[in-house]
């Protein structure tokens, strides 16, 4: 992947540049919140940028603690790309901390936001009633906002590549709108109706409001170690009664309870979905493109089986 | 209707039921061979191999994969021979059964440790192996039963002998009735109970379920079989307690079974039949002779 | 009786514990039949020679000569066996235990097996003693009962050792009625005991112990002065750290 952006890029850079001193071409040091920020921000600048992300893969950003070399980071870079809405709480004191005196660009700035249902997480942290839902990335189409956003940024604070950001912003933005055709097109042989499942993380507010598909959270179980005969009778009643398709819980409750579950309400199982965070490179999700077609493709199995 | 409250939980919900089958198999098999553990000063034994059986399991990991079935037969397989070497060790020697015990699940946890970190799968294997009773699965109930059966049938046949040999191991020895031998098939039997309830119902309920009824079961009756029946009654009693109580009260029910459990032991030692704090309190006129 | 009695012999019988000799080379016969005492000094390895006798000790050197019959056929009362008195067993199972040897595990429990144990409990003064758990006994009763087990294990040899430490004399008198029935029954009897006035009233035979055979032969003959004199200077002999037997094989 980046031998091919390196190789498209390139060319494009000599035209602007030239034989201008290399100086020029040094890697911009930037620096991302999240796996998801950084992985655009290397679609968009590729090789004109040394990124480092704060809360790395299959991490969780609500309950990051920052540690001095986060800060560390941050003093060298260059560029601070963040969501905003609140989903880095620790950022604003990390950025101070540091020194920072680069350019602080939020990537879901005029993004239009769903209200957020105020349920907790169960990290340790709950978004309040009437807030925005930060989990704007999880819909392409806010995605391809968020990339525009970046890429404005990026050109603003630094002109003399801002042609090869533009340039590397649109052609990751049209990979993104055919992503979202094909999600599209995926979730169209399963009839509106039967498009609900109960996920244990409040994330896919905006994936589920641009795709129709409703996300509910399981009542009763929490991440505690152990449920209750109680806590599973009443995520099953749920299941039934709002005829829930597949079901996808992560921490918590052992899975053969899960199975029970499922077997009892008529529910499937799905596999892992991401959310928050890009899988590590050798897993299923190393990329934001990879991310949203692995959750399309675990929630189409299970509703459609 | 009064018995709604009861009959409802276990009648709406298939997971209800399949815990509750699950419970009274352990209830069956497990709570005689905690009276004999008990007789035999072996009550802690349960937790002891808990922890002893994980090299065979990490054993059973690496060889079989991660499959349930290789696991629960390379923990079996480690039991066995953890309680029958430690038996030998006694017998061959001076060295107590307990002591003897101790030496050997110590080295076999540690082994099984090394063992683990080794293979670096990072995978928490007990976790894998143990269930949760509101988790047991057919499988997982038809091992619960085959056990259950096999122990109900061997603990007939050898109920004479145990006895006599809990009682006065010197006497059956010398009067040619294989002292050892029972000891240690009833260990075996103990081991493939806890194995079978570690899988199906984790480690709480398995130990639980098979030492508290039996701890207080002296309270209950004077006479080895009357503290077996104690025993298994208030094991069931305690399962069918704690799976309402975990239903209508909300609180995880591993915990609420065996709570029901010592709820019951209490009750005994406050007010048993038979040498309980009551009945010492209380007295009755004394028998002619 | 279900078997004809046997005679014990033993010739040169060594018994060691970690090569220092507690019986030493012992040589001489319990006739059938006999009815023997066996007293000797504390430490003069009375109860390693039974224990040998009885299968549960090992010989060092020497042989054991059972007449035809194996160790398991020899009904044995350990010293104070540590059995566990709080134990939850009625009597009747205890005393029931005696008939392993012919019932086994399989084989059912008849009424003929019931009078035998409701008799045996009679015979030792526990008479309807029978569904009582052994936590209410004395440990008189106690002893009793035990006696009464080995009434039921019907042996054609009896070793009994030290059977009356710590009980009352109405019960030792009893027990002793037991052993004189034995005795008439033409069982073999062999008895470690401590009181030679009840071994010169009850026990034909005697065999003085010190290590070696002071004394073996009848009572009369053996309880005399100076063969206890003989003894106590053997058991002020043992020396702290011997050399090697001069007479071991």
């Amino acid at each position: 992947m980046f031998a091919r952006r390196s190789l498209l890029a390139a060319p494009m850079l000599a035209l602007p540049f030239g034989a201008r001193d290399a100086h020029a071409l040094d890697p911009r040091p930037s620096v991302a919140s999240f796996s998801i920020l950084a992985d655009f921000l290397r679609e968009i600048g590729g090789p004109l940028l040394a990124i480092e992300s704060i809360v790395g893969p299959e991490a969780d950003a609500h309950a990051f603690q920052p540690a001095p070399s986060d800060a560390q980071k941050l003093a060298r870079a260059r560029f601070v790309v963040l969501n905003g809405l609140g989903f880095e709480g620790w950022m604003p004191r990390l950025i101070r901390a540091s020194g920072f005196r680069g350019r602080e660009i939020v990537a879901s700035r005029g993004v239009a936001t769903i209200t957020s249902k105020g349920h907790s997480h169960g990290h340790g942290h709950s978004h309040g009633h009437d807030e925005a839902d930060p989990h704007i990335w999880q819909d392409p189409r806010r995605a391809i906002t968020m990339v525009r956003n970046i890429a404005d940024g990026l050109a603003a604070a630094d002109r003399e590549a801002a042609e090869a950001y533009r340039m590397g912003a649109q052609r990751y933005i049209a990979e993104l709108q055919a992503l979202d055709t094909w999600v599209e097109q995926q979730f169209a042989s399963i009839p509106r109706a039967r498009r609900r499942v109960v996920t244990s993380h409040d994330a896919f507010a905006y994936f589920g409001a641009r795709y129709g598909i409703d996300f509910l959270s399981p009542q009763g179980i929490s991440t505690r170690s152990e449920p209750s005969a109680q806590q599973i009778a009443r995520l099953v009643q749920q299941l039934r009664r709002e005829r829930i398709g597949a079901i996808f819980i992560e921490a918590g409750a052992s899975p053969r309870v899960l199975e029970q579950v499922a077997a009892e309400s008529g529910a499937r199982i799905g596999g892992k979905l991401f959310s928050d965070a890009l899988s590590v490179p050798d897993g299923p999700a190393p990329t934001y493109l990879a991310m949203i077609r692995h959750n399309t493709r675990m929630i189409v199995e299970a509703l459609a089986g | 209707m009064l018995l709604d409250p009861l009959f409802g939980p276990f009648l709406e919900f298939a997971f209800m039921r399949r815990a509750l089958v699950g419970c009274l198999a352990l209830s069956l098999a497990a709570p005689p061979l905690g009276v004999f553990l008990v007789l035999r000063r072996l009550s802690l034994i349960g937790d002891a191999l808990g922890h002893a059986i994980l090299p065979g399991v990490a054993l059973g990991a690496t060889l079989g994969g991660l499959s349930l079935a290789a696991m629960s037969v390379g923990g079996i397989a480690a039991g066995l021979v953890i309680v029958l070497l430690a038996g030998l060790a006694a017998r061959g020697t001076g060295l107590r059964e307990d002591a003897s015990l101790a030496g050997f699940y110590l080295v076999a946890l540690a082994l099984g440790v090394a063992i683990v970190s080794a293979g670096g799968t990072g995978v928490d294997l007990m976790d894998l192996l143990f269930g949760a009773v509101l988790g047991v699965d057919d499988g997982a109930l038809l091992f619960m039963a085959s056990v259950a059966t096999l122990t109900l049938v061997a603990l007939a046949v050898m109920w004479r002998p145990l006895v006599a040999e809990t009682f006065d191991p010197g006497f059956l020895r010398h009067a040619g009735g294989g002292g050892a031998a029972w000891h240690l098939l009833f260990l075996a039997l103990v081991v493939l109970n806890l194995v079978a309830a570690f899988h199906a119902l984790g480690t709480l309920m398995a130990v639980g379920l098979m030492m508290l009824p039996a701890t207080g079961a002296r309270f209950w009756s004077g006479t080895v079989g009357g503290q077996v029946a104690a025993a298994v009654v208030t094991a069931m009693a305690a399962s069918v307690a704690g799976l309402l109580v975990s239903f209508h009260a909300d609180v995880p029910s591993g915990p609420a079974i065996v709570l029901a459990a010592g709820v019951l032991w209490a009750g005994g030692l406050l007010a048993g039949p038979q040498g309980s704090l009551l009945r010492r309190w209380i007295s009755r006129p004394h028998l002619a002779a | 009786m279900s078997r004809a009695a046997a005679a014990i012999t033993l010739a040169n019988v060594t018994v060691a514990y970690d090569r220092h000799p507690a019986v030493h080379h012992v040589s001489g016969r319990f006739g059938p039949g006999s009815l023997t005492a066996i007293v000797g000094p504390n430490g003069a390895g009375k109860t390693s020679l039974v224990r040998a006798i009885t299968g549960a000790a090992r010989v060092e050197e020497g042989r054991i000569d059972r007449g035809g019959i194996s160790t398991s056929d020899i009904a044995y009362l350990p010293q104070q066996a540590a059995l566990d008195r709080s134990f939850p067993i009625t009597c009747r199972d205890v005393v029931m235990m005696g008939h392993w040897r012919r019932v086994g595990l399989f084989r059912r429990i008849g009424g003929g097996l019931r009078n035998a144990v409701r008799e045996a409990l009679e015979a030792v003064g526990l008479g309807g003693f029978g569904d009582r758990p052994i936590a209410s006994l004395s440990a008189g009763q106690f002893q009793r009962l035990l006696f009464a087990r080995m009434l039921l294990e019907d042996c054609p040899v009896v070793v009994l050792d030290e059977p009356f430490t710590a009980i009352d004399a109405k019960t030792m008198a009893d027990l002793l009625g037991v052993v004189s029935r034995w005795h008439s029954e033409g069982r073999t009897v062999i008895a470690v005991l401590h009181d030679h006035e009840l071994v010169r009233a009850h026990f034909p035979e005697t065999l003085l112990l010190a290590r070696e055979a002071i004394a073996w032969g009848r009572t009369e003959a053996v309880l005399t002065p100076a063969n206890a004199l003989r003894a106590r200077r053997m058991a002020e002999a043992w020396a702290e750290h011997p050399g090697a037997c001069a007479r071991a094989a």
